[in-house]
């Protein structure tokens, strides 16, 4: 009965890396084949009418490469701000002696139970300016109430004796947070940087509700406004490759489908490439964050 | 006290900018639920409006309204009946894997979508399902079946929403679980094997125990989720065809609030939600301390 299970462990656990894969697969297939030709049907791996028209005109497209730099801009500025914002509070705070420590921490935890819904902040970012600029996309979710929690925990692990040997030697908080807490912490900041980072990269509702200008959109709220679109106006407007265009246009090849497909990879793409090098850390991260904060 | 205030100034420093980005971004948005209760205009202060009463709570009477609420709670509900099991199943087969380079292969591989947004999820499922193109109407086609419109049609929309989101967290959702299992003493499964104990005991009597507590935990946590169903999601599968069953609480906020303008109804219903949700995670901080002896915090 074993010998006979375990195979089909093997075979149903294949299967399912196959579901994961296999989407993407076809779906760069697709983009990488003439839209009209792909619309007869019957490809499902491997482009049958082999072509980087789709891409020539995504890229092309000015609309695009401007949102792919909103998106870079806001998960570098994002993640390294919320980071450097949520630890230096999580380092003030793991000070257990600090006179109104307890209050603060509800100040806090108050935040993780309750919220005023999405219009009262909306009006907010509104009263503030913050709507239509960049910075809608940095300044809200700079600091982070659970990651603080996670950060304040793991910091409160590091060996109080070293942190007080330091101050001993006339190093004052400042000090010993740059020498002592930040590379103890390195393996901790990976894992929170990454997943703030990938909230920043794929984040496309801000896009879409607090800004209303064009230059501002990210990659990923782009991609929300052309899921529904009916018609190539989006991508084919505002491009920047005339000839590209043409050649299209003479031939008749691409789709709407096929654009979309080209779309979605150039925006999933740099998570495919980066994805292998950061599996070390996350599986950390879930496990620092799993434990109560 | 000004001298012990003082000492701790780098500290309190530290803190101010966390402080002051949640009292911009938290706390003035809680005072301004009382929007919920007054006659708002965009381009007004919020507090000269005039006062209203529960003018804004009107919706209640709506039926539209409980459709919405009927929506969410299906929704939610279905979610949690497969999306809760089916990453224990898995981590237990991952867990019975014996080659090792393959064992780190597929939890690879499954980790990789929880990366991708609900758009690229949304794409994915175009690319599948649409009726101009899509692979799956084309093989029907093909065995001479009539196309399917699967993403305008009530009836497949909620299988599609529940479907997605096991393809794109199940795999990320065992991490813990597997975790849990490598804590377990390998010394039990070494004694079950002597007493003559199969696979399938093992797991019942040694692998579910040791990772019970894990499961109660996660049981616990996903209680105060059941009344939001991720606008994430959601939204981007939204269409005019399959309204009826895919508009839940987070959209109707949404749609008449931002872009229908309906401030003071809007916030009535998200301050609803939001008392709801603290409503329930205060409740399962109770229950959580009456079944570990610890709350939530």
């Amino acid at each position: 009965m074993e010998k006979i299970a375990y195979p089909v462990v093997i075979a149903v656990l294949s299967l399912l890396c196959l579901s994961v894969i296999y989407p993407f697969l076809y779906m760069l297939a697709i983009s990488l084949n003439e839209g009209a030709d792909a619309a007869k049907g019957g490809v499902y791996i491997w482009p049958r009418s082999f072509t980087t028209i789709n891409y020539e005109i995504v890229l092309g497209n000015e609309v695009i490469r401007h949102s792919y730099l909103i998106t870079i801009g806001r998960t570098v500025l994002g993640t390294i701000g919320g980071l450097f914002v949520t630890l230096l509070a999580a380092y003030g705070l793991s000070y257990k002696k600090l006179p109104l420590r307890g209050t603060i921490l509800g100040y806090i935890l108050i935040t993780m139970l309750f919220n005023g819904g999405l219009i009262p902040f909306y009006i907010q970012l509104n009263d503030l300016g913050l709507l239509n600029t960049f910075w809608v996309y940095i300044f809200p979710g700079l600091f982070s109430a659970w990651n603080m929690f996670v950060m304040l925990k793991f910091i409160q692990g590091i060996p109080e004796a070293l942190i007080e040997a330091a101050e001993l030697d006339g190093a004052g908080p400042v000090r010993a947070l740059l020498q002592i807490v930040i590379p103890l912490s390195k393996p901790m900041l990976a894992a929170l940087g990454l997943f703030t980072a990938v909230g920043h990269w794929n984040d496309w509702f801000a896009g879409s509700f607090y800004v209303t200008d064009q230059s501002l959109i990210p990659v990923q709220t782009f991609l929300q406004q052309l899921l529904s679109a009916s018609d190539l106006s989006a991508v084919l407007g505002s491009n920047t490759n005339q000839e590209a265009l043409a050649r299209s246009s003479e031939m008749a090849n691409i789709t709407l489908m096929s654009i979309k497909m080209a779309v979605v990879m150039v925006s999933s793409i740099p998570i495919l490439c980066i994805y292998p090098f950061l599996q070390k850390y996350f599986v950390k991260g879930v496990l620092i964050g799993s434990v109560k904060g | 006290m000004y001298a012990k205030l003082y000492k701790h100034r780098w500290q309190y420093l530290m803190i101010l900018p966390g402080v002051v980005l949640l009292f911009l971004f938290s706390y003035v948005p809680m005072a301004g639920i009382v929007v919920a209760f007054r006659d708002f205009r965009i381009g007004t202060s919020i507090w000269d409006s005039p006062w209203v009463g529960f003018d804004n709570f009107s919706f209640l009477r709506e039926p539209q309204f409980w459709t919405v609420v009927e929506n969410t709670l299906y929704i939610s509900v279905l979610k949690f009946i497969f999306g809760f099991p089916a990453p224990i199943l898995l981590a237990l087969l991952i867990n019975e894997v014996a080659h090792s380079k393959f064992k780190r292969f597929v939890q690879s591989v499954s980790y990789l979508p929880h990366f991708f947004s609900w758009i690229v999820v949304a794409y994915m499922l175009q690319s599948f399902l649409t009726l101009d193109g899509g692979m799956v109407n084309q093989l029907i086609a093909k065995a001479g079946g009539e196309p399917i419109f699967f993403l305008g049609s009530t009836e497949w929309f909620r299988p599609i929403v529940v479907g997605s989101g096991l393809w794109k967290e199940t795999g990320w959702n065992t991490i813990l679980y597997l975790a849990a299992i490598t804590t377990i003493d390998p010394q039990l499964y070494e004694a079950a094997k002597v007493e003559g104990a199969g696979k399938l005991a093992q797991i019942r009597h040694i692998t579910l125990p040791g990772i019970m507590p894990t499961i109660s935990i996660v049981l616990i946590l996903s209680i105060p989720s059941l009344i939001t169903v991720g606008m994430d999601q959601i939204y981007p599968l939204m269409n005019s065809a399959n309204m009826q069953v895919s508009d839940v609480l987070d959209t109707y906020v949404l749609r008449s609030g931002l872009q229908q303008g309906y401030f003071g109804m809007s916030t009535a219903v998200g301050l609803l939600s939001s008392v709801i949700g603290l409503v329930l995670v205060l409740a399962t901080n109770q229950l959580s301390r009456k079944l570990n002896g610890e709350g939530l915090w």
